[in-house]
């Protein structure tokens, strides 16, 4: 049976006229689901967001169904993990299962990729408060809860910062709670939006604004004509990557799980470890080479990869982000060597410590290889200058298409070729100066675009340390956790350093919101600003238009 | 001869030498610099006689190389012929030598009138008055009554000068509409009719606001010499007392109305002068710069176990001691929560009204910052939509939106780097982060995480010396700076032909 089509039955009244103007408009923004009636015989919701939000659920629910099943094997724990696992497979269908992808506008595409990523990480909770992983004796479940979700979204958002200390060991959780977390990492790393973009048959071309708005950096680069043969191609870059760096993980002394599970939050640029020293445990040059170079090549973009492995073309030192990120971490770690061996320390293990801390740094991983509290590895003993270099480098991330965050290195080059430019129009006034990376001339619209993300970035960083100071993290701990959680690094200055845990740091109101801004550098300011944006807009559209209603009916 | 080759040089004598011209930006250095050193030579002789009423120990040297310096720039003045043509960048970088040059000069007195003895001290204490910051770590004994007004008369002087500066510099950041505000519709009488009639009235307003404040601090019990002091130190937002203290109810209540005044933009105070006040809380800005004072105090009572009176008057003062980056020392009264620092750094790195003496910021350039943050989210929904920002009203012009955002972006790269200089001289992460911001926002002073103040003496001279530079940028409002810095590297690098010399050989090679 045909149903009339929305918007159509508009002599029932005022009301039911507001009503379907209210569902029409939410339609359009919130893209929340809507009974279609229109669609004679399928009786599906349309809405892109549910629709996008449960099939990411699906990939969750098998990585949970992974991690269960390890779990089962180990015998080690009970269930928790499978039936999370099932219950996010229940969601995830209620979600998919009656919608369908509808309008893909500007406001949809941020909407459903923020949604996803809130509702991602809101049931990637789950295992954890199944398997009582936070419920530690005295805790009260508002605490327990906010433990769990933050290490969901540290998972997902590729952070790595852990509310997992001394008084609750990470090397105490079963293989199966600790192979998820490294999952959810591995998921955030290439982002669940591409994933489902890889295999939702009723996308096509809009498919790449979902993907755009979901990767780090400035744009997409298609790796191939079709979208879902980027998408796909982008996974299996990334599945190759992960597998290379298990392999080499595992040639260097390695357990197979721990290798894997290393592997997963490498690739990702991610830094969860399964050990409570994170790398600094096997105390080896070989775990440390191997891990090193893999962050520097999860912090490059994965198009250069894909050109270098499938078309034959070593681009790196042609590409002029990639060689300004590679000279900034040189130039970095020579620094930070002198500063160290400044410091009392010999000069190889100077070269190790800075090393290592600056391309876990400057790739966004956070890994760290101090052996224990107050060793050479360990930034939170260091001098002030040494830690506030280290600051600079959870600033600027990695490469644009790469998996790390931060501001990344493009939109820094191109915010000082515009400082640079402004500074000079004052002496040339009448010149036409554009900003240029090597011969290319960047467009305006995209340099205002990156002012203007520059500009929300230093208002979230001050913003969000009032707010974190005034939860009651002391300054340093509250700046330097609020540029970490922005940047997606992990640990953080203060009091939350390498062998710190950010439950002893801050209290849990706090940590919830560096989990908000976790998500917000993660998906890189827009998506979710814009998602809390849209229902602003609605409701005051909608306000607009009923008083304009009103106005009229009593002129009429 | 001497005053040919000048006037050669400076670009105003045809036909002696023309290949060996000076750049106009060089004749606009040349002049500022002459005004700096007359400015310092007037402070020398104010000191000098100053110093009569005390041990008159300096009397006669203050007096000796005032009056020289005086008539040096009397007779430069004379020499020295402005060009013609004058650009903007010429304007920034006359602004930023006169700066560092009066800076300078203030050295040279300290040193010579025996201040100090320490030439990084003197240096310190002259950059921190000329740039109205409060991170001056000498104090002169009660009697060097020379010394004392040497300190506050360059801190007024510093004062007068940034806001000679602001007419200067505002059009560049989007708030010189106010004051080219030319209108003489009905009866308003604009501020800036033409550039004379402004410094005029910039100096009776700024002489009225420091007499009524020397008037009120004499009311409220301090000693005429000891009120001067005060007032000075009030009214150019410099906040070193020299010497002088505010240890009363009385005093302090006096120092916040004075603060408060002193952070206003002069529009605000010329529009009340003449009688138009009724519409003055329809500035965004004014409303916001009294919201941030009302905020910032009742957060801060509730962070630092603040009640009653007392705690009141001393939130008041601490708070507005901070946003109009004054920077009078005050002890913490309570214990502090973490949350106070940040709010104290907070409000400093914000900062007064525009066109007010004091530094920061500012609280324009941050709605501009605002309104292109909100932009660009609405430009991610739409496109290709023509979005606007409007300001009071008006739509600000595209290239002031580019400048606030660029001088954000140096803003907070001269904060990190001042901060990491600092950290490798030897100061920790917190003092690092505080002195820094404090010195840019030419704030002060830098307080321990639990509000105790930092004596900057008991820091090494490399990050005493280190701040100095941040002092001027932040008192230049960041921009001026770097682009005198920009102008000078390109003169040099013009001049010895290194460009020329690196792209010759990048030819070769390819």
């Amino acid at each position: 049976m045909n149903s009339p089509r929305p918007g159509t039955k508009l002599t029932l009244g005022w009301w039911r006229r507001w009503s379907a103007l209210w569902q029409k408009e939410r339609r359009h923004t919130f893209a929340i689901p809507l009974p279609d009636r229109g669609v004679a015989g399928r009786g599906i919701w349309a809405g892109t967001t549910p629709h996008v939000a449960g099939l990411a659920l699906f990939f969750v629910a098998a990585g949970m169904l992974v991690a269960g099943l390890v779990e089962m094997v180990g015998g080690d724990e009970g269930p928790a993990v499978l039936v999370a696992a099932a219950i996010t497979a229940v969601v995830a269908g209620a979600l998919w299962w009656p919608t369908r992808p509808g309008l893909l506008d500007h406001t949809t595409v941020f909407t459903a990729v923020g949604m996803t990523w809130v509702v991602a990480s809101v049931i990637g909770a789950l295992p954890y408060l199944l398997a009582g992983t936070f419920a530690t004796v005295g805790q009260s479940w508002s605490v327990v809860l906010a433990d769990a979700l933050f290490e969901s979204v540290s998972g997902f958002s590729t952070t790595g910062a852990t509310v997992f200390g001394a008084h609750n060991p990470i090397e105490a959780q079963g293989a199966g709670i600790l192979l998820y977390r490294q999952l959810t990492q591995w998921a955030g790393g290439m982002g669940i939006v591409v994933l489902v973009v890889m295999v939702l048959p009723a996308l096509t071309s809009s498919g790449l604004g979902l993907i755009d708005a979901e990767a780090p950096g400035m744009g997409v680069d298609r790796l191939a004509p079709r979208i879902k043969a980027t998408a796909a191609r982008f996974w299996s870059l990334y599945l190759a990557f992960t597998a290379a760096v298990a392999l080499g993980l595992l040639l260097a002394g390695m357990r197979p799980f721990d290798a894997v599970a290393h592997a997963l939050s490498t690739a990702s640029t991610g830094g969860f470890s399964t050990k409570d020293a994170s790398i600094g445990h096997w105390d080896s040059v070989a775990v440390e080479g191997v891990i090193l170079v893999s962050m520097i090549i999860g912090g490059a973009s994965f198009a250069l990869h894909n050109s270098a492995l499938r078309e034959r073309k070593f681009g790196y030192f042609r590409d002029r982000e990639c060689r300004a990120y590679l000279t900034i971490l040189c130039l970095t770690t020579a620094l930070l060597a002198v500063l160290l061996v400044g410091d009392d320390a010999g000069t190889v293990g100077a070269l190790r410590a800075a090393v290592f801390n600056v391309v876990a740094f400057g790739t966004s991983s956070g890994f760290n290889n101090a052996t224990s509290a107050g060793a050479l590895g360990d930034f939170a003993a260091w001098a002030s200058g040494p830690q506030l270099l280290l600051l600079f480098l959870m600033v600027f991330g990695g490469c644009t298409g790469s998996t790390s965050g931060g501001v990344k290195v493009m939109r820094l080059r191109v915010g000082i070729g515009h400082a640079y430019r402004t500074l000079r129009s004052l002496r040339r006034p009448r010149a036409l100066l554009p900003v240029r990376i090597g011969p290319a001339s960047i467009p305006e619209s995209i340099v205002e675009r990156i002012a203007g993300f520059m500009v929300i970035y230093g208002l979230l960083v001050v913003g969000g340390t009032v707010v974190v100071a005034a939860l009651g993290a002391d300054l340093v701990s509250a700046f330097g956790g609020v540029i970490s959680a922005l940047g997606n690094m992990g640990p953080a200055l203060g009091e939350a350093g390498p062998t710190s845990s950010y439950a002893d740091a801050y209290p849990a109101p706090a940590r919830l919101v560096l989990a908000l801004l976790m998500l917000v550098g993660r998906l890189e300011i827009f998506p979710l600003l814009l998602m809390l944006v849209a229902p602003y807009r609605t409701v005051r559209t909608r306000s607009d238009r009923f008083l304009s209603a009103l106005v009229d009916r009593r002129g009429s | 001869m001497i005053r040919r080759i000048l006037l050669s040089r400076a670009g105003g004598l045809e036909g002696f030498s023309p290949d060996q011209r000076w750049p106009s930006w060089c004749t606009a250095a040349a002049v500022a610099t002459t005004v700096a050193i007359g400015v310092g030579g007037v402070l020398g002789i104010t000191a000098g006689l100053a110093d009569l009423a005390g041990n008159g120990d300096d009397t006669a040297t203050l007096l000796v190389v005032g009056g020289t310096s005086a008539l040096a720039a009397a007779v430069l003045h004379y020499w020295t012929k402005s060009s013609e043509r004058v650009r903007d960048v010429d304007v920034l970088v006359a602004i930023t030598g006169g700066l560092v040059g009066f800076c300078l000069y203030v050295a040279c007195l300290f040193l010579l009138a025996g201040t100090t003895s320490n030439v990084v001290d003197a240096l310190t204490d002259a950059v921190a008055a000329g740039t109205t910051t409060a991170l001056g770590v000498v104090t002169p004994e009660m009697e060097d009554h020379g010394g004392r007004m040497l300190v506050a008369g360059a801190q007024w002087f510093g004062g007068l000068g940034a806001l000679l500066f602001g007419v200067a510099i505002l059009p560049f950041f989007g708030a010189g509409r106010e004051f080219a505000d030319r209108s003489r519709r009905g009866t308003r009488r604009p501020m800036t009719p033409d550039q004379a009639t402004a410094v005029r009235n910039i100096m009776v307003i700024y002489g009225i606001v420091s007499g009524g404040t020397w008037l009120a601090y004499v009311l409220a019990g301090a000693t005429p010499f000891e009120s001067v002091l005060l007032a000075m130190a009030t009214s150019s937002t410099g906040g070193m007392t020299a010497g002088a203290t505010l240890d009363t109810a009385a005093l302090q209540w006096v120092a916040v109305a004075g603060m408060f005044v002193a952070g206003t933009s002069l529009v605000v105070l010329w529009r009340l002068g003449h009688g138009h006040g009724r519409n003055l809380l329809r500035s965004a800005e004014l409303r916001l710069y009294v919201g941030l004072l009302v905020g910032g105090i009742l957060l801060f009572l509730l962070w630092t176990d603040g009640s009653g009176v007392d705690g009141a008057r001393r939130a008041a003062f601490t708070v507005t001691s901070t946003l109009t980056t004054t920077g009078f020392p005050s002890e913490p009264g309570g214990s502090w929560a973490p949350a106070a620092p940040v709010l104290i750094l907070g409000l400093a790195s914000i900062g007064p009204m525009v066109g007010s003496a004091g530094g920061g910021f500012q609280i324009l350039r941050h709605r501009i910052l605002v309104q292109a943050a909100i932009r660009e989210m609405l430009r991610q929904l739409h496109p290709r939509s023509l979005i606007l920002v409007r300001l009071g009203g008006r739509v600000a012009n595209e290239d002031t939106l580019s400048k606030v955002v660029v001088s954000q972006f140096l803003f907070v790269s001269a904060v990190f780097i001042t901060g990491l200089v600092v950290a490798v001289c030897g100061l920790d992460l917190a003092t690092a982060l505080g002195a820094a911001v404090h010195a840019i926002s030419t704030a002060g002073p830098v307080r321990s995480l639990d509000g105790i103040i930092i004596d900057p003496a008991s820091w090494p001279d490399g990050v005493r010396l280190a701040l100095l530079p941040a002092m001027v940028i932040g008192r230049l409002s960041v921009y001026p700076a770097f682009v005198a810095a920009g102008t000078g590297f390109a003169s040099i690098r013009d001049r010895t032909g290194l460009r020329r010399q690196w792209r010759a050989s990048r030819r070769d090679e390819s």
